[in-house]
């Protein structure tokens, strides 16, 4: 593996351009869809085939009565425990050198699996291709060595990438020097994601946002157990009727009773 | 035809089974192909993973109409366990694993074979049923679907173990046993073996079929 990298964001110094918006779709010619105002910024209202990373805008009102105008980039947070490689049959969803979920499309075979096992409700299903879609941390550009589009366009800071225990750091300093609520959301679980937020709030402040995500137990039972245990139970049976075999010895009809 | 046989299953017996039991084959070697990496290559023989999702997910209706047959044909015969003989059977396990100087006569099919047919009942309509979710996961909450994965899995672990002791049971684990699912016709030892109860039920009810003996036919329920 080459460095492993992790993205951090700031939402203190998010002002929700959507800059990064526009790049994900530029650098991954994504189209756009058409959108109605359903009476909020946001938009679209989640992610989609085509949108992989989207700001959410959320009105809070705080404990002192505050009104406050939350945003959160929402995308692929690139588990280390990732469920949707867990769950994927073909290899589609792979790891890569940095440490991310690469999606490599041509092995996609549209099962949804993914969809249904990822704790952050992140892949996107393109019925026209028949296959998902979601994120990869631009892996082209930063296997050329280049940051991902969003943090390319992000004009204030708020979306950074590094070196994993270098931006860890950095996100608890920050998180230190915002001071009150604020809290680094994403290297606790999951062994560790590859995006990790700064949040200015608590956690369970944020529409959409799991306050301790992890595999579903589902997953595990199914992959973790289910799966070995399906080839040991036929190879048990197999070998138990072979020595059933030559220990018993077949029911063979008797010979005289005609 | 050898004089003497019995007709064990009629032609429409032996045409569904092997309908449940090819398509049951398939959807375990293609299931197999998706569950582990290493069988991917599995899909290359048809045409890629793509195409043998389709033939997973085409064949598992294929089986749900095999089974429908299949519980509707055999619920009363194997679905029921009559008792106490079968207590009797179980206790006995059969005379199949430790000497049994008498087992208990059993008729047309032993509480052996009726588990079986059970699990594939029971575990054959769970996997159709998770399958056809599993299939639009989109429709359904994603933490249902979750469940379905591991209610699919559980099902073939099951089946695909069974599988094994029913082909050991139904070939070398039990000669003369085969022939009842590809021509139909037995010998009388071993029906007197393994189903004794059976022959002299239909001896009574004059329901026997004999090769070379003039026998009015018995259809089917």
């Amino acid at each position: 593996m080459k460095t492993e990298l992790i993205k951090v964001i700031d939402l203190s110094r998010c002002t929700a351009c959507r800059g990064c918006q526009v790049a994900c779709k530029q650098w991954n010619e994504l189209p756009a869809s058409k959108t109605k105002n359903w009476g909020s910024y946001q938009n679209p209202e989640g992610l989609e085939w085509n949108t992989w990373t989207l700001i959410r805008f959320q009105e809070y009102v705080d404990q002192k009565g505050t009104l406050k105008w939350l945003f959160r980039k929402d995308g692929c947070m690139h588990c280390t425990d990732a469920a949707c490689m867990k769950v994927c049959p073909s290899g589609a969803l792979y790891r890569t050198d940095f440490g991310t979920v690469g999606v490599n499309s041509a092995l996609c075979i549209g099962c949804k699996e993914c969809i249904s096992a990822c704790p952050f409700d992140i892949p996107r299903y393109n019925s026209k291709t028949d296959k998902i879609t979601k994120c990869d941390l631009c892996e082209s550009r930063l296997a050329a060595g280049t940051p991902p589009a969003c943090v390319l366009s992000c004009p204030t800071g708020a979306l950074q990438i590094g070196p994993k225990d270098a931006m860890i750091k950095k996100a608890y300093k920050r998180a230190k020097e915002l001071g009150g609520d604020a809290s680094v959301y994403g290297d606790k679980f999951v062994d560790g994601t590859h995006v990790i937020y700064v949040l200015p709030e608590k956690v369970d402040v944020y529409e959409k946002l799991p306050e301790s995500p992890s595999v579903p137990l589902s997953i595990i039972v199914w992959k973790d157990l289910l799966k070995p245990l399906s080839l040991l139970a036929a190879g048990g049976v197999l070998a138990g009727s072979f020595l059933h075999y030559i220990i018993h010895g077949p029911k063979t009809p008797d010979e005289d009773n005609q | 035809m050898k004089k003497g046989l019995i007709q064990a299953t009629d032609a429409f017996e032996r045409v569904v089974h092997w309908s449940l039991a090819l398509s049951c084959l398939l959807l375990c070697i293609t299931g197999l192909g998706m569950m582990f990496h290493s069988f991917n290559f599995i899909g290359d023989m048809m045409g890629g993973l793509r195409s043998l999702k389709y033939v997973h997910n085409f064949g598992g209706l294929f089986f749900g109409v095999a089974l429908y047959f299949t519980i509707r044909m055999w619920w009363k015969e194997a679905g029921v366990f009559s008792f106490p003989e079968d207590i009797e059977w179980i206790k006995a396990a059969g005379g199949y694993l430790w000497h049994v100087d008498k087992v208990p006569e059993v008729g047309k099919y032993n509480p052996g074979q009726k588990a079986f047919f059970l699990v594939v009942a029971g575990f054959g309509a769970v996997m159709v049923l998770t399958g056809l979710i599993m299939w639009f996961p989109l429709s359904f909450p994603a933490g249902l679907v979750r469940w379905m994965f591991v209610l699919h899995a559980l099902g073939f672990v099951t089946i695909f173990a069974f599988f094994f002791i029913h082909l050991y049971l139904g070939t070398i684990g039990s000669p003369g046993s085969a022939p009842a699912m590809f021509s139909g016709w037995v010998t009388r030892a071993w029906v007197k073996k393994q189903h004794p109860k059976w022959l002299h039920e239909m001896e009574e009810h004059g329901t026997l079929i004999v090769s070379g003996e003039e026998k009015k036919s018995h259809g089917h329920g």
